[in-house]
């Protein structure tokens, strides 16, 4: 890989540079989300119990039935927590629509030629093929994180309606609440079934790890952003340049008019 | 093994007269809307050729199945076979009331309470069993017609019932892989030769179509069996996959966090 030319102070000066990557509110919603899904998913897999889908074991079902008192107590947990869950996930998201939900979706969501060149080399690349292909350079996110993303932004949505159709059964009509079950279901899996990855490359993958502390610091340092990030990288270099002119400008135009100020005192 | 009870109703066909107390019982003491009922007799009409005429009504409610189909679509568990008395009950604290259930039950004895959006159904009066008194509609029945009672306990009503009765019907569903295995035992059906009714199950078919049906499975449901669970299954299994092969690597090649 191309960064393995640059010399060895360079790179530890690069290791030691700090760039912000995710904002609090981002960090503790991700943190919240956690608590919940790991208050949740168990439970929830507890509650399937038919035996004709067969989806949960029945050790498992009979645990936590045992521990809440009954299907009724587990159920109601279940959606209480997940009231809970919707109504701090979509207050978070209102309240910081404009100042982090709009531009995270304006510059981060998107993808684009490079993402699919990726997509298309990615796959392969971990079948072993095409091995000596140098991946194209990749946004804050990348293009595997990007998809993965909008699974989880269509899986929350179908799982909060389908959860509220479920929840709210005087009110929902009984082909929705059939509806709803599987919806439910399928969306929380699509979500798992990427989870596994996301919990693996996050917390265990060791070419990763700086992104596993940048989830409770906010920062990576420049040499993974520059390694596993490059496009957003050279973003960051850019606008510390532009800032560096801005400051520059600003120190030469303060001189001037020091300058301009100097004679006049002198007299 | 053995259940502590074997609840089963008896339903003597020859001694109904259609008076429909039962019904009435029924709705007052479990609070049943009016639109709707958890117990029916059903009219069959006269049948037989002159002289031998005879008047049949079948009375129906939920016949506890050893093995009920409507149990094993429940999602969540909420309707259920109790372990201890084997009645097939709703928890409707747990309902949410889909309905995957009411299309299910072979014998239409599921309704959709749509007022408080859950399932309801004969649950014997289970609330009645545990002060030691018979299900309203039994208690009820003018007639002796509907008789209930313990299969366990040989000196139960209904045990001395079935010990002497002429014949018994059993409405038994047994076919594509299910045996509903009723606990409604009809006994006392008319005398089939000389009512010049060749087959047995006949006067047990009702107008609105032969019970028992098939169990039927509604479309969200089978999709979810067969397509749902398969594809995602596939999904989770290659995700896990790649995930242990990277982490085998790992642990055999050893972590190169940083690239000195």
């Amino acid at each position: 890989m191309g960064h393995k030319n640059i010399p060895l102070p360079e790179r530890r000066r690069l290791r030691s540079k700090m760039y912000k990557k995710h904002n609090l509110a981002n960090i503790l919603t991700h943190w919240f989300n956690v608590g919940m899904w790991l208050l949740l998913l168990p439970t929830g897999i507890a509650i399937l119990s038919s035996p004709r889908l067969g989806l949960s074991p029945l050790w498992m079902q009979e645990m936590f039935r045992n521990v809440f008192g009954g299907t009724a107590n587990l159920i109601r947990f279940h959606y209480t927590v997940g009231l809970l869950w919707i109504f701090v996930l979509v207050f978070n998201i209102l309240v910081g629509f404009r100042r982090y939900f709009v531009p995270f979706a304006a510059t981060r969501l998107l993808l684009d030629q490079d993402d699919i060149e990726w997509l298309k080399t990615k796959p392969l690349q971990m079948l072993g093929f095409m091995k000596d292909k140098e991946l194209p350079p990749q946004d804050a996110y990348n293009a595997g994180q990007k998809l993965y993303m909008y699974v989880v932004i269509f899986g929350t949505i179908g799982i909060m309606v389908s959860g509220v159709v479920m929840t709210f059964n005087q009110v929902f009509p009984p082909l929705l609440k059939q509806i709803a079950q599987p919806v439910h279901w399928v969306s929380v899996f699509s979500i798992v079934a990427g989870l596994i990855i996301h919990v693996y490359m996050g917390a265990v993958f060791p070419e990763e790890k700086e992104a596993f502390f940048s989830m409770f610091s906010g920062k990576v340092s420049a040499w993974y952003a520059r390694a596993h990030h490059e496009k957003w990288y050279n973003e960051k270099l850019r606008e510390e340049m532009a800032w560096e002119d801005l400051v520059r400008q600003e120190l030469a135009r303060s001189a001037e008019q020091h300058a301009q100020e100097q004679p006049a005192t002198a007299d | 093994m053995k259940r502590k009870n074997h609840y089963a109703f008896v339903i003597d066909v020859a001694r109904c007269i259609d008076c429909r107390a039962c019904q009435v019982a029924c709705s007052v003491e479990n609070h049943v809307p009016m639109e709707n009922t958890r117990i029916w007799v059903q009219d069959l009409g006269v049948q037989g050729e002159f002289p031998n005429l005879q008047h049949i009504f079948v009375p129906y409610n939920c016949m506890h199945c050893e093995h009920p189909p409507c149990t094993e679509v429940c999602v969540s568990g909420a309707t259920y076979k109790d372990k201890d008395t084997g009645l097939v009950l709703v928890d409707q604290d747990a309902c949410i009331g889909c309905g995957y259930c009411v299309d299910a039950c072979p014998y239409n004895v599921r309704y959709l309470d749509k007022k408080r959006g859950v399932v309801d159904k004969c649950n014997a009066c289970a609330q009645r069993l545990e002060v030691g008194l018979e299900p309203a509609c039994v208690a009820t029945c003018i007639g002796g017609s509907r008789l209930f009672g313990d299969l366990n306990d040989p000196v139960s009503k209904a045990s001395v019932a079935l010990q002497n009765a002429r014949n018994i019907v059993r409405l038994d569903y047994e076919a594509n892989g299910h045996d509903t295995d009723p606990n409604i035992y009809y006994i006392n059906l008319p005398n089939m030769e000389q009512l010049n009714m060749p087959e047995l199950f006949q006067p047990l078919v009702s107008q609105s179509g032969a019970l028992p049906r098939a169990p039927k499975y509604t479309l969200s449901e089978q999709g979810w069996k067969h397509v749902a669970v398969p594809l995602l299954a596939a999904g989770i299994g290659a995700s896990f996959l790649v995930q242990a092969i990277y982490f085998t690597k790992q642990l055999i090649e050893g972590e190169k966090e940083f690239e000195e």
